[in-house]
């Protein structure tokens, strides 16, 4: 076999796997029962991996905040000294399958959503997503407020979902995808449509919940329109956990943010980071007095739905998206077709009407992106350097870390091929 | 040689994929037939070293 | 500055809506800062946080859809508002022609193409061919300066797949009537041409339309294909096309050098061949064409006429007498020191031609692509005594486009020449083709007319003598080209080989006169 060869099979293998699998949200469980590799002191924070004192503001917060939620200390004062004591492992969530959308972090006692991979078994975790106060650890901010709603995720919200998706013996995500195709979403910054149905799956088995909370935490439930993004991202987790593990094949399994650097992995090479700086979404703002010069570069791991074909990959599927970010249709077709162009996939089941019932893309191939000069734009809402969120637009991926990842399986190929004499 | 290929293309009307520059398509839409346009560019913008990656990789059919 | 507020109780417009029309307000002149929204509780806290919560606003509730602003003044304030209204109505996108990324992109979107025009520099050209033949398309290929390697591992690749792979360096092709890369517009007739040489094509193709018949389909190889290193691989597979073609009854064939290795193989071919073939190899002696069994053509204009005899028909070309008698003409005009032809082509084919048909007349004529090395120009933009210079190579198109296309290549020649004292005829060619310029002639006019008066003004008559190749189907007209030329007081021929042959009459006759005092 030629190394195209090789590369094509490998690749192969990695997009059946992302078309075949089939995740389900499973269960919630605190994540130190349930993430492999979780500890007491452990926090896991969006993006590709940082030194810690390059960490963001907003992030920091969010860090500080999870320590002093932990009981680990008293104030996000002493917390950061335990960070740079090293006594606070951080890492980067997606190397434990885990996906933390904007600033959100994930310590040992918070809750977090389990998905399972039914067909290849690989499993994927991300915490709950807080819902629409804009003051939440998601979003870089910790105080008496939000340890309150952290407390109740933990005792009562957390529990409570474990216990009706359980009943329910699991929410298949493929069919919420299926079930709202043409409704409207992209499924990375907009799923009111997969979010609702989400909930008429879930709530059934909350009614005779015995909490006491139960319909305040109902209500909380089915006010979220955005929930959905969150185990969409815990079952695109369990996938890529399958892919990671396939030599020489040049298909995307990861990307994230961490404000300064943006990185993607590939399945070829697991784990491993491939990154450059951070792109700034491009979009509107949601207050008028913002300027760019206000944002972080792109934050969270919430474009791992784009690994999956999701957001702006699907651009078509979600024009209101677009409109809400000052684009057009045009634009919006545009980036389904710049991500057909470089991926090696489709999605058949959630066909999208306005496009000649066509699926979307899935498994984009960093060799396409960097031979075509292609570069595949990835919705995604901004942080403020603060803490906040900013707005909502869409970024184009860098292309360096794309190159960056070639190099890296063009040296695999080399040593291969030593191997081999 | 079997020309069936190029007998069905003699027998079929004229829809032409067009790589380059447009020129050529809109000469041949000026004839009234269909194009298409390719939105060509060289391999990896031009990037030599990519290029030869790309060439032991392959992936750009 | 000051706070300007508008309030539409009732409307409702989507946050959807709202956050594109906040950054419209924000960008309009006059506006220092602005927000548009619903009078909801979180909208408030935004309007509270920019300072432009005013007690109106405050007492509004969700129901109210506000457009805030601190603007220099109401008249801005207006027109902030107006741009923002404007840009909240229904977007009427304009019917956006798709592109693709790529060949295989292109060929899924529109199933129905069925053949890949590439033109791209000659080193992406095996990549995109190779793309282009497994998405399942014919292709025609432009570019040129393609290892010959290449080119045989593309056309190799189209043999075993069945499909065309014409050129690379495919000047000329017809296909199911279209006119592609630098083709003419021809009717369509019995007539399938194969050849290695663009204008030669298009030459022949054109004497069949003006005739009054055509071409089923013409098939361009590209100039290379008939090299031992291609091995004339294009050329078989469009004598296999045409002659299993049911609408092409008469095959005509044009090369120029054949590689020895290919042509014995392809002379076998053509004794096989169950249709009647012409054949213009001009590297071959009539012999050899009519051994294996094919019409032996002398050049463009006799291939034509052979073909023409297959049906039937003519072509009136000039006899020599009448040539003699339009130079004797133009003799007349001429003063004492006007001595020699200056040609500006747009081609090789075309300027070669030329200058077999002028040596005969002539004797040495000098070029930057010169038959004997000893003619060739030291410097390509100073001609000496009878000199041809083709305007389509390198030295002069190097970032350009070929001259059919940008006629501006060529046009420093006849101020150039018209300034020579010695020069006696300038010499023209024309070339139309769908891309090519709309009004090639139209377009040299302007510098025709400025030489004469010029050269009028120092007591000396230029001759201009110019064909034109193309048909009256074609975008510019070949009639049309022809009727400006001719009022212009250039004398114009049907062919470029009978251009020539005037072009060097009239030196011929000069000479005689200048030397005998005729």
């Amino acid at each position: 076999m030629t190394i195209e060869q090789k590369v094509n099979a490998a690749n192969a293998q990695a997009v059946e796997i992302l078309t075949k699998a089939r995740p389900v949200w499973a269960d919630v469980q605190p994540a130190i029962d349930v993430i492999p590799g979780m500890s007491k002191n452990t926090v896991l924070v969006p993006g590709p991996p940082l030194p810690v004192e390059r960490i963001t503001p907003p992030i920091r917060t969010s860090i500080c905040g999870a320590v002093v939620h932990e009981g680990l200390a008293k104030t996000k004062e002493d917390a950061w000294e335990m960070v740079l004591r090293g006594e606070i492992t951080v890492e980067p969530a997606q190397n434990h399958q885990c996906g933390c959308a904007a600033c959100m972090v994930v310590s040992a006692s918070m809750p977090v959503m389990v998905a399972e991979d039914r067909v290849y078994g690989g499993k994927g975790y991300a915490p709950i997503h807080p819902g629409p106060n804009p003051k939440c650890l998601r979003w870089g901010f910790y105080d008496e407020d939000v340890e309150r709603d952290l407390s109740w995720f933990r005792d009562h919200f957390g529990p409570a979902l474990g216990r009706a998706v359980r009943k329910s013996g699991g929410i298949d995500l493929i069919t919420v995808l299926a079930k709202t195709a043409g409704m409207g979403d992209e499924n990375h910054n907009r799923q009111p449509a997969a979010s609702m149905y989400l909930a008429l799956q879930v709530i059934p088995w909350m009614l005779d919940d015995p909490d006491p909370q139960r319909d305040e935490m109902i209500r909380h439930f089915a006010a979220n329109d955005r929930f959905f993004l969150h185990p969409m991202m815990a079952g695109v987790e369990s996938i890529t956990k399958s892919i990671k593990k396939i030599p020489l094949s040049t298909v995307v399994a990861g990307m994230a943010g961490n404000g300064v650097e943006f990185g993607i992995q590939l399945a070829g090479t697991g784990n491993r980071w491939y990154t450059t700086q951070a792109p700034v979404i491009q979009g509107t703002f949601l207050n008028p007095s913002y300027t760019e010069a206000d944002l972080l570069g792109y934050l969270g791991d919430s474009c791992v739905t784009e690994v999956y074909g999701l957001g702006g990959m699907s651009a078509i599927a979600g024009p209101a998206y677009l409109r809400m970010t000052g684009s057009t249709i045009a634009e919006a077709r545009s980036r389904t077709e710049k991500a057909r162009a470089v991926s090696l996939g489709e999605h058949t089941f959630a066909p999208i009407p306005w496009d000649d019932f066509k699926g979307f893309p899935v498994g984009l191939d960093a060799r396409k992106i960097v031979g075509l000069n292609i570069l595949p734009i990835s919705h995604g809402g901004s942080a403020l350097k603060k803490g906040g969120q900013g707005g909502a637009g869409a970024a184009e991926l860098p292309l360096e870390c794309f190159k960056d990842a070639l190099r890296a399986i063009h040296k695999e190929t080399l040593a291969q091929a030593e191997q081999e004499g | 040689m079997d020309c069936e290929k190029i007998m069905r293309l003699f027998q079929s009307e004229l829809v032409v994929v067009n790589v380059g520059p447009k020129l050529f398509a809109e000469a041949l839409e000026k004839q009234n037939y269909q194009t298409v346009q390719v939105d060509w560019k060289p391999i990896a913008g031009g990037d030599r070293e990519m290029q030869d990656i790309l060439a032991v990789l392959g992936g750009l059919d | 500055m000051e706070v300007f507020v508008k309030i539409e109780r009732g409307r409702y417009v989507d946050s959807l809506e709202t956050l594109l029309a906040s950054s419209v307000l924000n960008e309009q002149p006059g506006i220092e800062i602005g927000c548009a929204g619903m009078a909801t509780a979180p909208g408030k806290d935004v309007l509270e946080s920019v300072g432009l919560l005013t007690e109106e606003l405050n007492a509004c509730d969700g129901s109210c859809y506000i457009i805030a602003a601190r603007a220099e003044s109401q008249e801005a304030f207006d027109r902030a508002v107006a741009e923002v209204e404007a840009s909240l109505a229904p977007v009427d996108e304009e019917e956006t022609e798709t592109s693709y990324p790529t060949i295989k992109a292109a060929a899924e979107g529109c199933p129905r193409a069925n053949l890949c025009s590439i033109a791209v520099p000659g080193e992406y050209a095996l990549g995109e061919v190779k793309r282009a033949l497994n998405a399942g398309l014919h292709c025609v290929v432009f570019s040129n300066n393609v290892p010959l390697s290449e080119e045989r591992e593309m056309k190799e690749l189209a043999r075993k797949k069945g499909l065309l792979c014409m050129g690379p360096d495919c000047g000329v092709a017809n296909i199911n009537g279209a006119a592609l890369v630098l083709a003419s517009i021809n009717n369509r007739g019995p007539f399938g041409i194969c050849g290695a040489s663009g204008v030669g094509i298009q030459h022949v193709a054109a004497i069949l339309h003006e005739a009054g018949t055509g071409v089923s389909q013409t098939i361009g190889t590209g100039g290379n294909d008939l090299k031992n290193e291609v091995g004339g691989i294009m050329m078989h597979m469009g004598i296999d096309a045409l002659e299993a073609d049911p609408e092409t009854k008469y095959i005509a064939l044009i090369a120029r050098r054949i590689g020895d290795q290919v042509l014995p193989g392809l002379l076998e071919r053509i004794s096989r061949c169950k249709k009647p073939v012409v054949a213009l190899f001009m590297s071959c002696d009539q012999t050899t064409v009519e051994g294996a069994g094919a019409i032996w053509a002398r050049d463009l204009d006799d291939c034509a006429q052979k073909c023409l005899a297959l049906t039937g028909q003519t072509y009136r070309l000039d006899t020599d007498e009448e040539i003699q008698a339009r130079a004797a003409q133009a003799v007349a005009l001429l003063a004492k020191e006007q001595k020699y032809v200056r040609g500006a082509f747009s081609g090789g084919t075309f300027m070669d031609e030329a200058m077999h048909a002028l040596i005969p007349k002539v004797g040495e004529v000098h070029s930057n692509i010169a038959l004997r090395p000893e003619w060739q120009l030291p410097d390509s933009q100073v001609s000496v005594k009878n000199t041809c210079i083709d305007y389509g190579e390198e030295e002069f198109t190097l970032g350009r486009p070929h001259p059919a296309i940008d006629p501006g290549v060529r046009r420093p020649a006849i101020p150039r020449e018209a300034a020579d004292p010695e020069t006696a005829v300038i010499l023209l060619d024309f070339i139309l083709t769908p891309p090519g310029h709309m009004d090639p002639v139209g377009y040299v006019l302007p510098d025709i007319r400025r030489a004469q008066e010029q050269a009028r003004a120092s007591g000396r008559e230029l001759v201009f003598v110019a064909s034109v190749l193309g048909t009256d189907a074609d975008l510019q007209n070949v009639s049309v080209q022809r009727q400006k030329l001719a009022e212009a007081g250039v004398l114009v021929c049907k062919t470029n080989h009978q251009a020539a042959l005037l072009a060097g009459e009239i030196i011929r006759q000069k000479k005689e006169r200048d030397e005998h005092g005729l």
